[in-house]
């Protein structure tokens, strides 16, 4: 099938499988292997991406459901060629181990600050409940989010 | 540890952070080769069977599928996956790389390579495979009882040690007895990134392994070793991986996959799915300890004896040592005088137990610390001050290793820690009487530093300097996530006195690095790391020598400083590292590089005291860790906002072990969850916020004082949750995990009793 559909503000018009996933559209097809995969079954968060400004779990989208749909992975995730706040917010409090739960993590992270720019501790956790971490035991990863939500409460934005 | 240090003992990020959330860094599964093929296994679906037929031809007529490979075309030469060194005792070679009798739900049956992930899976869907059962043993009692049936030729108990220390007196009449049966079990490690393995053997018929392992010596020895190849033929190269905890200790794909690449002369990559990962690699060992000690009515214990079983799952790996590990660890904690342990070592039809953080600790410190609330409560004392009656003191020996302990500060972890918690306010707290219930609990800790005393200890690196004054460091090290590398540059830019970003640490590559054991056994920092400070140690004398030549002043009248050296009291006129280097090439004819080997000589305890407070609904079952708080006696954090993360992390990975982790396995030997779905890993709303209190005390030999942190971190979790639940409910809970089923047993058995 033939789908156009936008990664990161670029547009693309592929002919695709159906059945294939969004994570492996992005990481086979567009090279955009920040999104990993750690269980396949939307229970772990590693692949999760922002799809029309909600994080979803790109093992759990096929094809079809992205058609005409706007798409934002961690490679999008810096701001005038700039790491964002967020990701310096997570390097400075240590939130970041092996890794490899980090871009999904960040994109539920900031699918979060977009709609809720102070969110409180509990709606963190709330946020990121869909994304395993095994090094961290999250503590500094919420506290990296809450840093950046508290930032934006001085901003008044 | 008075002094004020530039780089040590400062927060770093890990030294890869910026890559990471940028999602640049490439992991293992993320890597491709050209002409790269694509291998997926065949795994049995029953436990224990033998194979009486195999027939691939629909999956080798497949288009695009470029072999297949069962017991029938591949060698039936065993190995073990545990062996790092030739001739190392305790590694039962009973592995082959595809098995012509299953033992275990999830063993390695077959294997097709093709030029698509897609085909290898539609391949290895057509393959038919016919079995003939034998009886099942999913336990190990079940395993020593039924002698008839034998997993392995040689029998299902693969090992039994009995360990007795000291003097055992007569039972007198101011003597309690307490005796208490603990089960811990199978848990999955949960590495984000599932197994992967990448194999090259290339036109020089060279093989090279990309492997995201935590000891590429290892993996060369047991690859090079089963295919025949000489060590110099092997490279193997670490690559970046989402987590080990253990589950990556072993060698576990790097065979087989070595074995499809030598065969096909392509480039071969085999990947896990999550369900492959947690029934077919490794999993925490399941264990049984009854611990009995003999205490005097005054609360000091005057024996103590424990029997231990290990469930080593379908093959031997490591679990000989698991076992007898468990027997090093009581001794590091408790004086007692007189200590005996036996231990069993058990074949099962279970998935394959292995490597786990902690390695034995947090399992026979689980059973020993809900033990030592029974005792107390036995003679009615506080269950701190009964603990601080028996707990070792800093530089008592070790009585099973005869090794001093060192500096070892539990005592001041325990007073500092009850204080900062608020236990003896919490503890005494009314629990309730209504549906939620709330206790307090605590458990002690100890683990080791390294393998000295136990194994060879050595470490070895190379430190040269390059002609513009910044440095490589070559090293067998591996990062696993903890920060390692970041340690490591700190503890070499704080020598060198030199900003770390002029440094770059290398991680272990089997043909351009030095040998290094890997990084397991809590190693890394205490021996590594002090050879890190060594070899800094050695450059700087080099390169004051230079200066000094260059100067013209004799070495004690150099001063050094942020990259730069002088002769004292003319700073204006200080020549820069580079300039020495250079200098040192050009006029002097020499080099500035420093490869040193460290000796390991000591293994101090590393130890930890965890409170808990829980909440308990005796509705459901259900248990909420409402506060936490940790002190660790470290030594010396050299990057505490790591250090931090590791006790976290560890923490996270201990409230599941507690209650709800387990690789469920039914009688058939079935494995019952085999996906996230239905095996619970911690969230964040899950997760309590965790205090932590540092004791940084120095007195060993690592570098600046400082002690391990990754592995302490999760041995005495468990059971301070435990404790903290029996504490809130009145039970005697100690069958691991403490699902809500299991409470609201114990609570009815209450009630029952009553």
């Amino acid at each position: 099938m033939q789908i156009e559909f936008k990664v990161n503000g670029k547009e693309h018009n592929m002919k695709v499988q159906p059945t294939i996933r969004l994570v492996d559209l992005l990481r086979e097809e567009l090279g955009l292997t920040g999104t990993k995969e750690g269980c396949g079954e939307g229970e772990c968060g590693s692949c999760t991406v922002i799809m029309n400004g909600k994080a979803v779990n790109s093992c759990l989208v096929l094809a079809p459901q992205i058609r005409g749909q706007e798409i934002f992975t961690i490679e999008a995730l810096e701001e005038d060629g700039q790491l964002s706040k967020l990701q310096e917010s997570f390097i400075n409090n240590s939130a970041v181990q092996c890794g490899y739960c980090t871009p999904g993590m960040l994109m539920s992270a900031k699918a979060l600050l977009m709609v809720n720019s102070h969110p409180s501790a509990e709606e963190i956790k709330t946020a990121i409940a869909g994304n395993l971490c095994r090094c961290t035991g999250y503590n500094k990863i919420v506290q990296a989010i809450q840093e950046v939500a508290v930032g934006n409460q001085k901003l008044g934005t | 540890m008075d002094k004020d240090f530039k780089y040590v003992g400062h927060t770093f990020p890990i030294h890869d952070a910026s890559q990471k959330v940028r999602g640049s860094l490439e992991y293992l599964s993320d890597m491709k080769l050209p002409d790269m093929l694509y291998a997926k296994l065949l795994l049995s679906p029953i436990a224990h069977a033998l194979i009486t037929r195999i027939d691939t031809s629909k999956a080798e007529a497949l288009p695009g599928v470029m072999g297949v490979f069962t017991h029938l075309n591949t060698p039936s030469k065993t190995y073990s996956r545990y062996r790092i060194i030739p001739n190392q005792e305790f590694c039962l070679e009973d592995e082959r790389l595809l098995t012509d009798k299953v033992r275990f739900a999830g063993d390695r049956v077959a294997v097709v390579v093709a030029v698509s992930k897609e085909i290898a899976k539609q391949a290895i869907e057509l393959i038919q495979v016919e079995y003939k059962a034998l009886p099942v043993l999913s336990t190990p009692e079940k395993a020593l009882q039924d002698q008839g049936t034998r997993i392995h030729p040689e029998g299902n108990l693969l090992h039994e040690y009995e360990y007795k220390l000291g003097e055992q007196l007569p039972l007198t009449e101011d003597c309690v007895v307490v005796e208490t049966v603990t089960n811990t079990q199978k848990v999955h490690h949960a590495a984000m990134e599932t197994h992967v393995c990448l194999a090259d053997f290339d036109s020089s018929e060279k093989l090279t392994l990309w492997a995201a392992c935590q000891g590429v010596f290892g993996v060369r020895t047991i690859v090079a070793d089963f295919l025949e190849l000489s060590y110099n033929k092997v490279r193997v190269i670490k690559v970046p991986m989402g987590g080990s905890f253990g589950g990556r200790q072993e060698t576990i794909l790097e065979p087989l996959t070595a074995f499809l690449a030598k065969e096909l002369r392509r480039p071969v990559k085999l990947s896990l799915t999550r369900e492959e990962t947690i029934i077919s690699t490794m999993t925490r060992p399941a264990t049984t300890s009854r611990i009995r000690t003999k205490v005097t009515k005054e609360g000091f214990l005057a024996e103590c004896c424990v029997d231990t079983v290990l469930d080593a799952g379908a093959y031997a790996t490591s679990s000989i040592d698991n076992t007898y590990v468990m027997s090093k660890k009581i001794c590091k904690l408790y004086r007692i005088p007189y200590y005996e342990h036996w231990g069993k070592t058990v074949y099962t039809n279970t998935p394959v137990a292995g490597g786990a953080r902690g390695w034995g600790a947090p399992e026979i410190m689980t059973a020993l610390e809900i033990h030592m609330d029974e005792v107390a409560k036995r003679l009615g004392m506080d269950f701190i001050e009964f603990r601080l009656k028996n707990l070792v003191h800093p530089y008592d020996l070790d009585k099973r290793s005869q090794i001093s302990l060192g500096n070892a500060r539990v005592i001041e972890c325990l007073e500092k820690g009850a204080e900062a918690f608020g236990w003896s306010k919490r503890f005494k707290r009314e629990t309730g009487q209504g549906r939620f219930r709330r206790g307090a609990g605590l458990a002690c800790a100890a683990h080791k530093n390294g393998m000295y005393g136990g194994f060879p200890e050595h470490s070895t690196m190379t430190l040269k300097m390059n002609e513009d004054g910044s440095f490589i460091l070559n090293t067998g090290l591996h990062e696993l996530g903890c920060g390692t590398i970041t340690s490591i540059t700190q503890i070499t830019a704080e020598v060198l006195d030199i900003d770390p970003k002029y440094i770059s640490t290398l991680e272990a590559d089997t043909e351009h690095g030095p040998y290094d054991f890997g990084s397991y056994g809590s190693r890394v920092t205490y021996i590594c790391g002090a050879c890190a400070y060594e070899v800094a140690q050695l450059i700087k004398k080099r390169i004051l020598e230079c200066a000094s030549q260059i100067l013209q002043k004799s070495i004690r009248y150099l001063e050094n400083k942020d990259g730069r050296v002088w002769v004292s009291g003319d700073e204006q006129h200080s020549i820069s590292y580079g300039d020495i280097a250079t200098t040192a090439k050009i006029k002097h004819n020499t080099d500035t590089v420093i490869t040193h080997t460290y000796h390991g000589t000591s293994n101090p305890g590393a130890y930890a005291v965890h409170f808990a407070e829980v909440e308990v609904d005796t509705a459901t079952g259900r248990v909420w860790v409402t506060d936490y708080l940790a002190a660790h006696d470290i030594g010396k954090a050299i990057n505490p906002g790591m250090v931090e993360g590791q006790i976290q992390g560890g923490v996270q990975m201990g409230i599941g072990y507690a209650l709800y982790e387990e690789i469920r396995v039914g009688k058939d030997g079935s494995i019952l969850n085999s996906s996230l779905k239905n095996y619970h890993v911690l969230n964040a709303p899950d997760m309590p916020e965790v205090r932590i209190l540092l004791i940084e005390q120095g007195g060993d030999e690592g570098p600046y004082g400082a002690k391990s942190i990754g592995e302490i971190a999760i041995v005495p979790v468990a059971a301070a949750v435990v404790n903290a639940v029996n504490n809130a409910l009145g039970t005697s809970i100690s069958n691991m995990p403490l699902t809500p089923e299991k409470i609201l047993n114990a609570l009815g058995g209450k009630k029952h009793a009553n």
